[in-house]
């Protein structure tokens, strides 16, 4: 994948200088698309390939701007919600144009200043995706900046060098700015030859992030810190009840509450117009809304409806031949996670000003080119008069793949001609989540004679990940005909095994369930990884070892075989005083993971002292917040397999508070957690989400071994 | 009614019509101090935590007209970037925040706990910080948090808020 | 054994009703007060009266045997690991305080009232007969000193134990559940039960 990589450049475009704004600019013309065609080499690509970046825009869009500072800001496609990816850019940047770390600024970009990315901030592959182009784009810049250097200091390009921002040569500087003073017209040169990651002063190195003086001293840099002059506050009643179809409302009440300036009814939804919060929440307290409920769904339906076996099925990996279910010699485990709430702790909200045929909406999103099309559409205004401006994100998690909520707060603005921030309730956050759907698998296996695996089959059921989701054209499913996000870590990667295969079966649930960090990885690992566990305990072996027996050295084997070797060495079977260890490993979207994690049991509660995380995402940007993101996907992931739980009663989803909504705290953090890197690949692979995959199954591995009993069911108890 | 109060060592007087309105709305929409956030609304993620006469308080579920008379304290008052609060300080040198939103209630719930006590072990750090970060950012927490008692230590009163 | 230990409990009630009986009912004909009455059946239902209250969740919540509050109608441990602390207050920066102030908070669906406090460990009442509890309760050793006058005062008049007449809503915005017995009713059925000599009622 590298080589053909590092064959791509930059077409030739026009730079053009930015005026207006008191800062000396470059733009950058289109969009940078990668040459190659996404390639489609079945599922096993699906999961694997790291998609192309591909901007938006048909109009001017601007990449860098270089201020009379001299610094340099960068206009990111991509968001940052706390993965680290503005560092990891500045850092690229920084490189690739010779400039110090203090003189990089990374902002996200707005659709109506810069290239957004088309499809998402997500599937952690901000950095993979942008590794290539980002880096070209900046070497780009900097021999455009030598070029005109080179014109107003009357030298050759070849003898001049460029450092900290300064372009100099025969003995005489000039800043970057001052080179870009005055231009008007840019020629751009081929791509220079890339260095040599080995050279590089600032990628590889564990810089401090970016946005850290800002977030420690509590700059208001978040969507719900977004103010417009003559800013409204709203809030809007959502049903409690799933499938819940608005009938009507009585809002007389809430109209004459203080400092209520409207109440709009539209469509489905009831909106609360105030000029303060606190009055908007106390006039939405006085109305009754009647709703039609179909169906009191419960708990019971939802396991009804989602079984292997039930809903649409496909074979999403296949070699050899099927098992006999029904064979003595076959060994069958179910598994079951539960429905998963984001509960990201900034709620969606947006602040919107639509005006003079104008939409004007900051706020905390994933997707601005999606939320862009869907307040056109709503409101009917053409694209390019609808600017979407992200602000840092309170927390992504896969919850702001869907801000349709814009919408709402342009309406609103639209309906009282004043701009209305607009936010979710937390009681609304967790009703009306995209949730992690719930999951039913089918584990089978079968042992030969001599302890190894002959057959091993994974059977899965999921409700909707990508499927149904407003980033995913619909006729991607059609062509693959499964849901590649509920696929995700459902495939396995013992290659060596015989006979393997997974299948899904799918099934659209009655609310609705999308995308959840690391998406189908937790669960689909907790029941792959927990059966191979049990697999080797039958057949009486190493649970390190038997891994490896069934991993070849084709494909992704050596990687995967490297971090299951390095956390082996710290694993030991037994135990001791009291506590016993589990051993778990994942891949997901190119990178490895390999956990081994140290358990008691303390008050009949699972309690996690330490945990080694062996990780191989390829080339780590920044080691440090790779290291943080494996530190965030332990925590995180613990939490998801030994916390939270939704349910559904009397056809309401709960809970709908944090508390009762059970999440690993400060107390149910690992006192211990050590992260070790591996760097198996000269390219960055996904970070964000892969190294949350094993966690589940290694603390459920450690129970097995600690009281005999197999854990079969999340959250863990 | 007008509620008087000192914020951040200002004196500040806000009318209100209604004196049980949330401090953390009057603090983030009036006072436009953003750093104090609205997480749940329901005094149970701790985002809105802020200082009232040097006690850690749970801004979204108290009553502006409590604040009258009293000492408030937000993150922007508790350090600076020229002189950090030895806690911002701690947070700055493991690199604790990820997204960043709940931080600052941490930070604050931090540096309440460190006024009482000093030197917090393991336990008395799982049993006072009890704010929910989504993005699990407590492994680096719990470390800054004992580098900020030792920063506390180290240097002079003065320093503090 | 029950009867040996009110024989030592007895004489400073018999004082406390002369007292009760003077400061109380002194604009009621006495003959008409059905409180006055010292029938053992009647003081029962007095007794019943009160202790279905002071046995309800809305009080016994903050009364716990094991130093961790209790919320909700089902009485489930207080979320976030709160417990008992230094003072009955929690912990120094995540104290009751934080959260629950003089007033219940409709915004948050927080309750409060006045000094919000776990009762102290010598008030243990969760998971205590009726009986064990009246006997605590008027114990000066566990009861935080208190006489007999005291103890009447604070069950009647204290904002904390009126409180939960007035819990406000929850977090989800629904009502919480009130005692059993009409608040009057229960001063009411306090009051006679200490003139009434405040015997508690074999188990």
């Amino acid at each position: 994948m590298s080589e053909q990589q590092g064959k791509r450049k930059v077409s030739r475009r026009k730079f053009l200088v930015r005026g207006g704004l008191g800062t000396i600019g470059l733009l950058t013309l289109g969009t940078y698309v990668f040459r190659n065609p996404l390639r489609r080499m079945g599922f096993a690509a699906a999961e694997t390939l790291i998609p192309p970046y591909s901007g938006t825009g048909t109009e001017i869009n601007l990449w860098f701007e270089i201020t009379e500072a001299n610094k340099v800001i960068l206009h990111s496609p991509k968001v940052e919600m706390g993965q680290g990816t503005f560092t990891s850019l500045a850092q690229i940047v920084a490189d690739e144009l010779d400039v110090d770390m203090e003189q990089v600024e990374v902002k996200a970009a707005a659709t109506e200043t810069g290239i957004v990315d088309g499809m998402s901030t997500g599937g952690s592959l901000s950095i993979a995706s942008l590794w290539m182009p980002l880096r070209e784009m900046a070497a780009t810049l900097r021999e455009m900046i030598k070029t005109e250097a080179a014109a107003k200091l009357q030298r050759n390009v070849a003898d001049l060098n460029t450092s900290a921002g300064m372009v100099s040569g025969g003995g005489q500087s000039l800043s970057y700015a001052e080179v870009a003073a005055g231009v008007q017209e840019w020629n751009v040169p081929d791509t220079p030859p890339l260095r040599p990651t080995k050279d590089y002063k600032f990628i590889g190195r564990p810089i401090k992030r970016v946005d850290l003086a800002p977030k420690v001293f509590g700059d208001p840099i978040f969507g719900m810190d977004a103010e417009m002059p003559d800013m409204l506050h709203a809030c809007i009643i959502r049903p409690e009840h799933v499938g819940a179809k608005f009938k009507s409302a009585d809002t007389r009440k809430a109209e004459s509450m203080p400092g209520v300036v409207k109440v709009v009814q539209l469509d489905d939804w009831v909106g609360v117009i105030a000029e303060s919060i606190s009055q908007a929440l106390a006039a939405k307290r006085t109305i009754k809304v009647e709703w039609d409920i179909p169906k009191q769904w419960t708990e019971a339906d939802i396991r009804e409806l989602l079984q292997v076996g039930k809903g649409n099925k496909m074979i999403t990996q296949k070699v050899g031949q099927a098992l006999e279910a029904e064979a003595e010699d076959v060994v069958s485990m179910e598994f079951t996670s539960p429905i998963g709430a984001h509960a990201q702790i900034e709620p969606n909200g947006a602040v919107a000003l639509v005006k003079d045929g104008r939409a004007t909406v900051i706020l905390s999103t994933q997707v601005i080119g999606v939320t862009q099309r869907q307040v056109s559409e709503a409101l009917d205004l053409p694209l390019e008069k609808v600017n979407i401006i992200p602000t840092y994100l309170g927390g992504g998690f896969g919850r702001r793949l869907n801000t349709s909520h814009a919408i709402q707060a342009a309406q609103m603005s639209r309906a009282v001609g004043r701009p209305v921030k607009y936010f979710f309730t937390r009681k609304e956050e967790f009703q009306n989540d995209t949730f992690r759907p719930p999951t039913h698998h089918i584990m089978r296996g079968k042992l030969t004679a001599a302890g190894r695996l002959e057959g091993l089959e994974h059977h899965y059921a999921s409700g909707d990940v990508a499927i149904n989701s407003v980033i995913v054209p619909q006729a991607l499913h059609s062509i693959l005909g499964t849901d590649i996000g509920a696929m995700r870590g459902a495939n396995l990667y013992y290659d060596k095994v015989p006979n393997h295969r997974a299948v899904q079966w799918h099934t659209t649930l009655p609310f609705a369930t999308s995308w959840w960090r690391s998406l189908g990885l937790l669960a689909n690992i907790f029941a792959v990884e927990s059966f191979v566990d049990e697999m080797a305990i039958r057949a009486g072996k190493d649970p390190v070892q038997f891994r490896l027996d069934h991993i070849s050295e084709e494909g992704f084997g050596p990687r995967i075989r490297a971090v299951i070797a390095k956390a082996g060495e710290r694993y030991r079977d037994g135990v001791v005083r009291g506590r016993a260890m589990g051993f778990a490993a994942s891949i997901d979207g190119g990178s490895p993971a390999a956990h081994v994690v140290e358990v008691s049991i303390e008050d009949e509660e699972i309690k996690v002292h330490k945990v080694l995380c062996v990780f191989d995402c390829g080339v780590a940007v920044n080691p440090d917040q790779v290291r943080a993101q494996c530190e965030g996907s332990i925590v995180m992931g613990m939490s998801g397999a030994m916390h939270e739980k939704m349910t559904l009663k009397d056809g309401q989803l709960y809970p709908t508070i944090y508390g009762p909504y059970d999440m690993a705290l400060m107390r149910n953090t690992p006192k211990e957690v050590e992260v070790v890197l591996i760097e198996g690949a000269d390219t960055p692979f996904p970070v964000g989400e892969p190294p949350m995959g094993p966690i589940g199954a290694a603390v459920g591995n450690a129970v097995r071994r600690l009281t005999g009993k197999r854990l079969t069911e999340l959250p863990l108890r | 009614m007008k509620i008087a109060f000192t914020i951040n060592g200002q004196a500040q007087s806000v009318d209100i019509a209604d004196g049980n309105t949330p401090l953390l709305w009057v603090v983030r929409d009036i006072l436009h101090l953003k750093g104090t956030k609205y997480g749940c609304g329901k005094a149970a993620c701790g985002a809105c935590t802020l200082h009232v006469d040097g006690e850690a308080i749970r801004s979204c579920s108290y009553a502006v007209k409590f604040a009258a008379g009293k000492d408030v304290t937000t993150i922007e008052g508790l350090g600076t970037r020229e002189n950090p609060h030895p806690v911002q300080q701690a947070w700055m040198e493991y690199v604790v925040p990820q997204c960043g939103y709940c931080q600052p209630g941490f930070i604050m719930a931090t540096a309440a706990l460190l006024e009482k006590n000093p030197n917090p072990t393991d336990e008395d750090i799982d049993n006072n910080i009890v704010n929910v970060c989504r993005c699990a950012t407590y492994v680096r927490m719990r470390k800054a948090i004992h580098r900020a008692a030792e920063l506390k230590q180290s240097t002079s009163p003065t320093t503090n808020q | 054994m029950k009867s040996s230990r009110l024989l030592f409990i007895l004489p400073p009630f018999l004082f406390a009703t002369i007292l009760l009986a003077a400061n109380m009912n002194s604009t009621e004909n006495p003959s008409d007060d059905p409180t006055s009455n010292t029938h053992p059946t009647e003081s029962d239902e007095n007794f019943d009266k009160m202790m279905a209250v002071l046995t309800h969740q809305r009080c016994i919540n903050c009364h716990p045997s094991d130093n961790i509050p209790k919320q909700g109608e089902d009485s489930h441990p207080h979320y976030f690991g709160m417990a008992r602390g230094a003072g009955n207050m929690g912990f120094e920066a995540i104290n009751c305080n934080a959260c629950h102030q003089s007033e219940n908070n409709d915004y948050s669906g927080v309750p409060g009232a006045p000094e919000w406090s776990l009762a102290p460990e010598s008030m243990k009442w969760e998971g205590l007969s009726r009986t064990e509890i009246a006997e605590s309760m008027l114990d000066r050793a566990r009861n935080g000193g208190r006489s007999p006058h005291e103890v009447l005062e604070r069950l009647t008049e204290h904002a904390l134990v009126l409180w939960a007449w007035a819990p406000g809503i929850g977090a989800s915005g629904k009502p919480r559940e009130a005692p059993p017995v009409p608040v009057d009713e229960y001063i009411e059925a306090v009051k006679a039960w200490f003139e009434a000599g405040a015997i508690i009622p074999a188990e």
